[in-house]
This record gives structure tokens, C-alpha cells and sequence, in this order.
């Protein structure tokens, strides 16, 4: 295996590179180009119905929203003639799924459930401006405008750096809020009440240090109706990430220099990271001693996870997703409560995990109109309001006119009820307004920050590392994934 | 890489040119002196083609990338920065962190297994009545797909709902063994022993059945000189089929990664972060770093690349094996 | 299996071995036997912290599974013809390479015996990125051919293994007498050797029907909407309203049973199979 045969090896190297280098030259790509606007042939006028006969795909994460619509597929199926299939995973598997889509050069999946964070900001290039369908008069107007939706969602679900580009319209809204066991609450309430000199039913009043205490309290009190107080989604996932921003949010820090401002357009200069501040480890360190008294196999759960032990009656509270609310409905109807969050030092912040959908730039043709005929009825207030209903999930809906509705006010916090989702709602539109939001930066390397950072939580809460080493850990890595 | 990779791809660039109906046709004892022009080669040619497309295409490409920073979004392109991913790979020490996690999860599986394996398999071969039935239950578990077998893991061990979890808290051992650093990698190793041993059984069984009967009696016998007699007699005699086992399953424990990635996907605290599941991290996450990526890929192949040349250094010791016969007789 | 007793077992293990073999096929059967259950059970006999064994067996799993919003119908089709045609091509392709390689007189077959194992060991991870590059460029992505194409990756080298092992057992003897009496090389291979692998044919086709059928990795990379196998769907069912453990059981049931019954059936084989197969090296 001498001189002899590198030589050789080597000459195929060269014709591998030769032909490599010509598979690349194969790429045609479309990057910066204006979204095209076609115009159906079929249905006869019906500018619903152009594109009749025509197949997509629409792969979103498993969220409620889409368990619902896909359920409910029927109705834009006799709307437009167009044939919609819809894959729910895992989000970790829609981000793999597009990003592999995306740079394929052909469209598999038309219609994407763009996490704003982990696709929209990485994977902008991949998506198709909406604005030219948006103004274009070959296709049905978005019914109320785009001025129906709430404006920070849109904002923050749609664009990315350039405001004159839109990639998505916001189709779910989930936002941390605190779930809590009326019941449970009910019943020990005096006693605690008695025990730690504050009402502790969560409130809007709550901070973090009552909400540590009351923790504990159950952990030693109420061991015979409910395992442990407290449950938190501290898997070494993206979920331990949003569980913990609403802390560090809360106690005044934050991972860039240029902060919540991040937030609605995103940027690709978010300034220094500033996560190993003062602040931040304060941060941390709080988190750190939440987890000492949460059920112990937290660390094993994302929102999931979390959502099935507080179904399981493992936990008498936790802060999670609104969207759980229909499967707590189920199995405690009338029993869970809803709260804002509690209160750090700085602030009160509620993660928002909103999405919108977007198009594939790769579609083209009637793919891409029928797609967008899609995009639009998804986001719609009549569909908004179907799957607030559906049996499968529940929506979220994005839209002021839909919170407005007679039909939808008047279930509000009511049990049994038609849209158990909106048991939430009083809440969650407390949880929007500005000085209650948490935003998550959106760069465009967020997918590896965030993986930094769940990553160095999970080692302090796991392996015993000091907050402030953590902190710092962090800072280093992330500064260095930015450049 | 390796020499032994070297000269596949010359010879079987050859193979195109012999259409193999003259091949066949081609003298019997003048065989030419590198043996391509021969009826038998004619006969690997097309596998061999498909093989070459399959392995040295992905490997170039593989190389390629590895010194380039490749952006796949609107078109693949590839900008080429030298050695850079190769230095920033090598420098990483979370990197080598997970090399070193690696070995621990390898040689954990492949030695529990053929420990393991072992012991299933002499009871199996003492066992009188309903040997068939119970081998037919052991052997189940590796039909099972292994992103199957992660998520039953999952399933079992589950700290609300868990059949496994109960049965543990039952006796005191509460903790949720997922959950915790210490414990989360020798809980996936134990999924994937449970999933793989009946294999290493299956072969070693094999193995026993050609062992003279004399020497098994001789040391069932005497009970308490069983396992000298095991390590002294018995085993000797079944080495090359220890070693097909241990060929068989160190094979795929390099390969596979679904049932981590089923369980904990690296977690917790980065414990159960083995190397495959950093390379995907790198391709299919995070962005830009498809050039990491490669630089893992190679490494893990040339990683592989030496355990097949170790493994059939002892294999070359042994022109043929005996053992295994009893199989298909039944 | 040849069972040749030894006698003398008799007296310690007569108790000690059954014993062993209860525990051992508890430990390898109880959680499938778990899954079985759950995949019969209703949800709230499921979810609940004290797993239970009395429960009304239900359907519902199942009919969730191909009803409803799932498509697991349409994986299944995608999975049975992946592997039907990769498991066929690898087999053929493997039984013809299998053949010439025990058969080649070349002082290059060692190092041609390595390269094929070697392309066995090469790590998924590694393979998959510059596959997906490879196919992009060939336009293969998310195509039932590209699928085919990526698991002959791991069957091709595993039927060529497998097969030069099964026909290097064939005795000398046989094959020089075929040739004496005139038989060219290809009918030989054909009318003599072919016939007399058969028990290694239908192992090794049972085997790669496994690898294939329960390939995730893969799958999950290069297939898309339209072309995903059933193993993909597993990711589907870990819906965020929780597990549904239910239809994840009955996922796995479907999935398990076919390559439980083929593996069965071949069992016998399966041991001589393995054992000799990695004699190709010399």
C-alpha cells in the first residue's frame, strides 16, 4: 500500500473533486428573487378554487393548533379542491426536517410551521416573502387585514431584520403562564396560609420567593394528595432554556446587550452577550434552588414531560405552555387554575413560544399559490375559532377579532367549557402585554446558543456546578458562537 | 485512511471494462495477474460498482467539506478555510469529551453483551425442556427497531407512569434514572445490552453446541471448579466464535445511535453526549457547521476503520472455524 | 439444534438452570410483553402512576393509528416497498459478489473482503450528510429510489458478508465435480452451489429485511411527507398534548411483528449464519 497506489488514490480524488465540483454547479437557486404570484387555471373564476386538484404538505410541530386543523381538514378541502397532508413532530424534527428541505432545492414540504427562533431567524433564506401574495389581486384578501392580528405576534412570528419582508403569518400563540390545582389549593390553603404568613394561591401578586416557599411546603405537607409541589421542564432541551429565560428575565437579565429589543425583529448585531451578568447569575442561582425542591425528575422533562406529570396529579403547580390547558381540562375539569407568572426583582416575564406559518421558497407554481391559499385560511378567524373547539387540541388564536367574539368571551375561565383553551385567555392577554413578554433574541445562530445554554443549566442543576461558573461558561460560549 | 480502503476503489474501477460475458468465457489457469479479468470478479462487479458509488463518492464529498464552510440554504456552496474545522475540532475539549464518553458507552455495550451473552447462553445450553421456547423469547428483543426499543426504554423507566420505574421506586430506588448524569449512560448502555445480548447468545449458543459434550460434563460435574473449567477449557476452544460475536456487535455499536437519541438526546448535563449525536448536532442543527460535521465523520470512520483491522488481525490468525455447524441441522 | 446432553447436568442444574432461564427470558420478554398490553390498553388504564393489568382491552390504539390524522397507512406502504426492493437487490447483488468472492484468486481479495466490511462498519452519522449532499445533487432526496439506494449502503456489504460465508462452506469437492463434467462456471454457481445456499439465501434476505425495515436514522434523513417509513411515525405520536404510550404501543406492535415472526423463522439459520459469516475475511 505503498507510493504506488496514493498516486493513484489521489488522481481519483481529483476526478471526485472534479465531479463534485460539478453536482454543486447543479444548484439553482432563487435566494432574493420576489415570490412569484400564480394564477390558477382550475375552478372558474372562484379565486378560492384555482388551484383545485392540487397537492401540499404541511409539516408543523405537534402542537395543538395543528392537531386541530389537521383533524378538521375538510372544510378547505371543499373551500379550494386542493389536498392538504399534514406531519406533526417532535419541533428538534420539523428543524432538522426543513433544514434539510430548504437545501435540497426542491420543495417536499410547501406550507412550514416556522419557529420564528429555530427556523425562521437561522433559515430565513429558506422561506418565501409573503408580501407580493399579500398584495397581489390574484387571490381571496386576508379576511379583517393584517391589522387583525396582534401586532407583537406578527412582529414577532413574521419577520427578520428587514421589516419590509414578511416570512410568516402568526398562527399559534402559546405563552408560559403558571398552571396551578385549585383543589389542592382549596384544601391547604388555610393551613398554609396560617404556616407562612401569605396567601398562597398563585396570584398575580406572587413572587419567585413565595413561590420557592410554597413549594416546600407542600413537599413537606400535602405529600398524601400531590408528590411535589412544584414540577419545572428541565430536560437538557430547549425547553430548560424557556423555563429558565423567565427567570433570568425577571431578575433583570437578559443574553444580549440590546435585550427584549431582540425580540420582534431580531438582528445580526445583538450587541455583546451579557448573560453571565450580576443579574444572571442571581438568576441562575435562583433557578438552581427552585430545582432542589421540584419533583426530582424535572430534569427528565421537556413541556411534555412536565404537562404529563401535572396531568398525572405529580405536581400541584407549574409554569408551562397556555395550549396544555385543554388536556388539564380533561383530567381535572374545572380544577386547574391559571395564573401570570411570579414576580422577580426586575420584572414579571412570560416567555412567548408563538409561531407563524410560513411558504418554502423552493415552491413554485401552483404548489405555491395553493400554499398560500392555506397559509391564509389556517391564520383565519373562522378557523381560529373551529379549533378553539376541536376535540384534538385547541387553538391558540392570534387574532384580537377571534378574543372578541360574544361566543368565545363567554367562556372564558367557565368549566366544562366549549374552548377549554380559552379558560386562559384572561391571563394570557395580561401575559402579552409589553412589560410582561419575554422575548427570546432572534439571531440567526440562536439554535446553538440555545443549545449552549440548556446545556450549561443542565450541568449546574445536574451535576452540582456553581451558578456563577455556569453563568460564565455560558458567556464564553456564546460570545464565541457569535462570531 | 486506511491502506485497506486504498486499493478497493482501483480495482473495482477496473471492473467496468470487462463486460462479463467475455469474462466468463476467459481462460481458466492463465489468470491474469491482478485476477480482474476473470469470471469471478465479473460476478462482484456490479455490487462492487454500486458499493463504490455508495462509500467513496459520500467519503470525497466527506473530505471535501471538511476543509470548506458550507452553507446549504438557496444552493449548496462551499467556501474552502483550510484546516480551520479540523483546528477548531480537535481544539474543542467538549469534543474530546465526547470521544472519551464514547469509548466508555462502546466498550461498556460490547463487553456487557458478550459477558452477558456468556452466561444466557451456557444456561441455555444446560437448559432440558423448553429450550426452543425460551431462546424464542430472547431472541425477540433484536427484531425490535432500535428508535422503538429507546422509546419503550422511555416507556418503562418513566417516573410517573413507568412499569420498571414503580418496580424501583418499590424497593427504594427512587431517583429517575434518566434524569441524573451518573446514571443516565449505564441506563442506555442497559437498554442496549437488553436489546443486543439475545445476539451474542444466539452466536455463542452456537459456539457451545461444538464443544465436545465430555468437556461441558466434565465441568458441570464439578460444580465448584466450573468456572476454572469455563475459563481454562471451554472458552479456548470457542474463541473465533467470541470473536465473530464481538465483530458482529462492535460493528453496530459504532453505528447505531437511535436509542440515545430515543432517550435522552445527549442529556443530561451533557452525559450521554456521544459522539454521533454531536456530529448531528453540527449537520442537522446548528448552522453553517456542516464542516465540523464532516471532520467528526471522518474521525469516527477512520475510528472505525482500525477496529475492523484489529478485529481481523485475529481472524487472520484463523483460516476457518468449525463452530456454528449444529445451526441448521436442528 | 443438536442437543447432545450431558449427562451429568443433572445434579446441581437441574434446578438452578431452569431457574436461571425463567429470569433470563422475564428479563428480555417482560417489556414487550408490557408493550403488547399497553398497545390493548385504554388511555386512562395508562396513564396512571400504578400500571395495572386489569383493563377493558380496547381497539382504539390501533384504529387511531390508521385512522385519524396519522397516515400510518401510507408509511407502511413506503416501508414494505423500501424493503422489499432494497432487501431483493441486496440479496441478488449479495449472492453473485458473494460467490465470486470466495471463488477469486487474487492476491487483492483480502483487501477487497476489508473495503466491503468496512463500508458496513462506516458509522450512520458520518455517512449521512455526504449521502444527502450526494443525493441532493442526483436529485434522489426524498425519493422511494434514494431511500432503496441508502440501505443497500448497509445491506449490499451485509449480503456480500453473509454470502461468501455460506458458499465458502460449500464442500470443494462438490464444486470441482460439477466442473469436470463440464459445466461452465455460471452454471455451476447456478444449477449446484445456488441451490445448496438456500438456507443462507433466505437468512440473509431475512436479515437484511430487518436492517431496512427498522432503519430510522436513514429514513428520517433523506425521506420526506411522502416517502417516510414506518419507524418515522414513532417521532410523529410524541404529540405535545403528552406520549400517547397507547399508540406508540401499537406502533410498535405493527412494526414488531412481521421481523418478530420472520426472525423466528429463520432462527436456525440465523446462528450457523452469523457465526460463519465472518470467516470472509480469509
Amino acid at each position: 500500500m505503498a507510493p504506488r497506489t496514493d498516486a493513484i488514490s489521489r488522481r481519483q480524488l481529483l476526478a471526485g473533486g472534479a465531479s463534485l465540483a460539478a453536482l454543486f454547479a447543479l444548484q439553482a437557486c432563487s435566494t432574493g428573487e420576489k415570490t412569484e404570484t400564480p394564477k390558477g387555471t382550475a375552478g372558474g373564476g372562484d379565486p378560492w378554487k384555482q388551484f383545485s386538484g392540487t397537492t401540499i404538505n404541511f409539516i408543523s410541530e405537534n402542537t395543538s393548533p395543528s392537531a386541530a386543523i389537521a383533524a378538521n381538514l375538510a372544510p378547505f378541502e371543499q373551500l379550494t379542491g386542493i389536498t392538504v397532508k399534514v406531519q406533526q413532530m417532535e419541533l428538534d424534527k420539523v428543524v432538522e426536517k426543513c433544514k434539510l428541505d430548504f437545501s435540497s432545492g426542491t420543495a417536499q414540504n410547501h406550507v412550514i410551521y416556522a419557529d420564528p427562533y429555530q427556523i425562521l431567524a437561522p433559515m430565513a433564506d429558506g422561506l418565501a416573502d409573503l408580501r407580493p401574495l399579500l398584495d397581489s389581486g390574484n387571490y381571496p384578501a386576508v379576511d379583517k387585514g393584517l391589522g387583525d392580528f396582534i401586532d407583537t405576534q406578527l412582529q414577532a412570528t413574521g419577520s427578520f431584520i428587514d421589516d419590509k419582508k414578511l416570512f410568516a403569518l402568526p398562527y399559534d400563540a402559546p405563552t408560559m403562564i403558571l398552571h396551578y390545582r385549585k383543589d389542592l389549593f382549596e384544601k391547604y390553603g388555610p393551613r398554609a396560609k396560617a404556616d407562612l404568613g401569605f396567601d398562597p394561591t398563585p396570584s398575580d401578586s406572587m413572587t419567585w420567593q413565595q413561590y420557592l416557599a410554597v413549594a416546600k411546603w407542600f413537599n413537606e405537607n400535602a405529600r398524601s394528595d400531590v408528590a411535589y409541589g412544584i414540577g419545572a421542564q428541565a430536560k437538557q432541551h430547549d425547553a430548560l432554556q424557556c423555563d429558565f429565560s423567565n427567570v433570568l428575565w425577571s431578575f433583570g437579565g437578559d443574553y444580549f446587550e440590546k435585550g427584549q429589543s431582540l425580540g420582534l425583529r431580531g438582528s445580526e448585531e445583538p450587541g455583546a452577550v451579557t448573560v453571565g451578568s450580576p443579574a444572571g447569575v442571581a438568576a441562575a442561582t435562583f433557578y438552581r434552588d427552585l430545582l432542589k425542591v421540584a419533583h426530582p425528575s424535572s430534569t427528565t422533562w421537556d413541556w411534555t414531560g412536565l404537562a404529563d406529570a401535572f396531568v398525572a396529579g405529580e405536581i400541584a403547580m407549574c409554569p408551562n405552555w397556555h395550549e396544555f390547558a385543554a388536556g388539564e381540562e380533561k383530567a381535572f375539569p374545572g380544577k386547574v387554575g391559571y395564573a401570570l407568572l411570579p414576580k422577580g426583582p426586575a420584572r414579571r416575564a412570560h416567555i412567548f413560544g408563538g409561531t407563524g406559518i410560513g411558504i418554502n421558497a423552493n415552491a413554485k407554481g401552483d404548489e405555491l399559490g395553493a400554499a398560500w391559499l392555506f397559509v391564509n385560511w389556517a391564520t383565519s378567524p373562522q378557523t381560529q375559532l373551529m379549533s378553539l373547539g376541536s376535540k384534538v387540541g385547541g387553538g391558540t388564536p392570534t387574532r384580537t377579532s377571534v378574543y372578541e367574539l360574544p361566543e368565545v368571551k363567554a367562556e372564558e375561565g367557565k368549566s366544562p367549557s366549549k374552548f377549554p383553551n380559552i379558560r386562559t385567555a384572561e391571563t394570557v392577554l395580561k401575559a402579552w402585554q409589553a412589560e410582561n413578554i419575554g422575548l427570546r433574541p432572534k439571531v440567526a445562530q440562536w439554535v446553538e446558543l440555545d443549545t449552549i445554554i440548556f446545556t450549561e443549566l443542565s450541568k449546574m442543576l445536574t451535576r452540582g456546578a456553581d451558578p456563577a461558573a455556569t453563568m460564565a461558561a455560558m458567556q464564553q460560549q456564546m460570545q464565541k458562537a457569535m462570531q | 485512511m486506511s491502506a485497506g480502503l486504498d486499493t478497493a476503489p482501483r480495482t473495482t474501477l477496473r471492473t467496468r471494462a470487462v463486460p462479463p460475458a467475455r469474462a466468463g468465457r476467459a481462460r481458466r489457469r492463465a489468470r491474469p495477474p491482478r485476477g480482474l479479468k476473470t469470471f469471478e470478479f465479473a460476478m462482484m462487479a456490479p455490487a462492487l460498482t454500486v458499493l463504490f458509488v455508495l462509500s467513496w463518492v459520500p467519503f470525497v464529498i466527506l473530505i471535501a467539506m471538511s476543509f470548506a464552510k458550507v452553507r446549504t440554504l438557496g444552493g449548496v456552496s462551499l467556501t474552502f478555510t483550510g484546516a480551520d474545522n479540523w483546528s477548531a475540532v480537535l481544539g474543542d475539549g467538549a469534543i474530546w469529551a465526547s470521544w472519551a464518553r464514547s469509548l466508555v458507552y462502546f466498550v461498556a455495550i460490547v463487553g456487557l453483551e458478550m459477558l452477558l451473552g456468556l452466561a444466557v447462553a451456557l444456561v441455555l445450553h444446560q437448559l432440558v425442556r423448553a429450550r426452543s421456547v425460551v431462546l424464542s423469547i430472547v431472541l425477540l428483543p433484536m427484531f425490535l427497531a432500535p428508535v422503538l426499543v429507546g422509546l419503550l426504554g422511555r416507556f418503562m423507566l418513566d417516573s410517573t407512569i413507568g412499569l420498571y420505574a414503580k418496580i424501583l421506586q418499590g424497593v427504594g430506588l427512587g431517583d429517575d434514572l434518566l434524569a441524573s448524569p451518573s446514571t443516565a449512560l449505564p441506563t442506555i448502555v442497559s437498554i442496549d445490552v437488553w436489546q443486543w445480548t439475545p445476539l451474542v447468545a444466539l452466536i455463542l449458543l452456537a459456539g457451545l453446541t461444538a464443544v465436545p459434550p465430555a468437556t461441558l460434563e466434565a465441568a458441570t460435574v464439578d460444580g465448584a471448579g466450573y468456572l476454572r473449567t469455563l475459563v481454562s477449557i471451554i472458552l479456548p476452544q470457542m474463541k473465533p466464535i467470541i470473536l465473530v460475536a464481538l465483530l458482529v456487535r462492535s460493528m453496530d455499536a459504532i453505528r447505531y445511535f437511535d436509542i440515545v437519541v430515543a432517550t435522552t438526546n445527549g442529556g443530561p448535563a451533557d452525559a450521554t453526549k456521544i459522539i454521533p449525536i454531536k456530529l448531528y448536532e453540527f449537520a442537522f442543527r446548528f448552522n453553517n457547521q456542516l464542516g465540523k460535521a464532516a471532520v467528526l465523520g471522518l474521525t469516527m470512520l477512520a475510528f472505525s476503520i482500525v477496529m475492523a483491522r484489529i478485529f481481523l488481525r485475529f481472524f487472520g490468525e484463523r483460516p476457518s472455524i468449525a463452530a456454528g455447524d449444529g445451526g441448521d441441522r436442528g | 439444534m443438536t442437543t447432545i446432553r450431558p449427562p451429568a447436568a443433572r445434579s446441581m442444574s437441574r434446578l438452578l438452570v431452569p431457574a436461571l432461564a425463567v429470569v433470563i427470558a422475564v428479563w428480555a420478554g417482560l417489556p414487550l410483553l408490557w408493550m403488547l398490553l399497553t398497545a390493548f390498553k385504554p388511555d386512562t388504564a395508562i396513564r396512571t402512576s400504578h400500571p395495572t393489568i386489569s383493563f377493558t382491552p380496547t381497539l382504539d390504539n390501533f384504529r387511531n393509528l390508521f385512522l385519524g390524522g396519522n397516515r400510518v397507512g401510507a408509511y407502511l406502504v413506503n416501508s414494505l416497498v423500501v424493503t422489499g426492493v432494497s432487501t431483493v437487490i441486496a440479496v441478488v447483488l449479495g449472492c453473485l459478489a458473494g460467490y465470486g468472492l470466495t471463488h477469486w484468486a487474487s492476491r487483492y481479495k483480502r483487501d477487497v473482503a476489508f473495503w466491503v466490511l468496512s463500508t458496513r462498519m462506516a458509522p450512520i452519522a458520518a455517512v449521512l450528510v455526504p449521502l444527502f449532499v450526494m443525493f441532493r445533487g442526483a436529485g434522489l432526496v426524498n425519493t422511494i429510489p434514494g431511500l432503496v439506494l441508502a440501505h443497500l449502503s448497509f445491506n449490499l456489504p451485509f449480503a456480500i458478508w453473509l454470502m461468501s460465508a455460506f458458499f465458502a462452506r460449500i464442500p470443494e469437492s462438490v464444486e470441482e465435480a460439477a466442473l469436470l463434467d463440464g459445466c461452465t462456471k455460471w452454471r455451476r454457481f447456478r444449477t449446484v452451489s445456488l441451490p445448496m445456499a438456500r438456507a443462507g439465501i433466505v437468512t440473509t434476505a431475512v436479515l437484511c429485511m430487518v436492517f431496512s425495515w427498522n432503519d430510522y436514522a436513514f429514513s428520517s434523513a433523506l425521506s420526506g411527507p411522502d416517502t417516510a417509513t414506518l419507524p418515522q411515525a414513532a417521532g410523529a405520536l410524541v404529540t405535545q398534548s403528552g406520549i400517547d404510550w397507547g399508540l406508540l404501543s401499537a406502533l410498535a406492535v405493527v412494526v414488531a411483528v412481521p421481523m418478530l415472526i420472520a426472525g423466528l423463522a429463520v432462527r436456525r439459520h440465523l446462528v450457523s449464519g452469523l457465526s460463519l459469516g465472518a470467516v470472509t475475511g480469509e
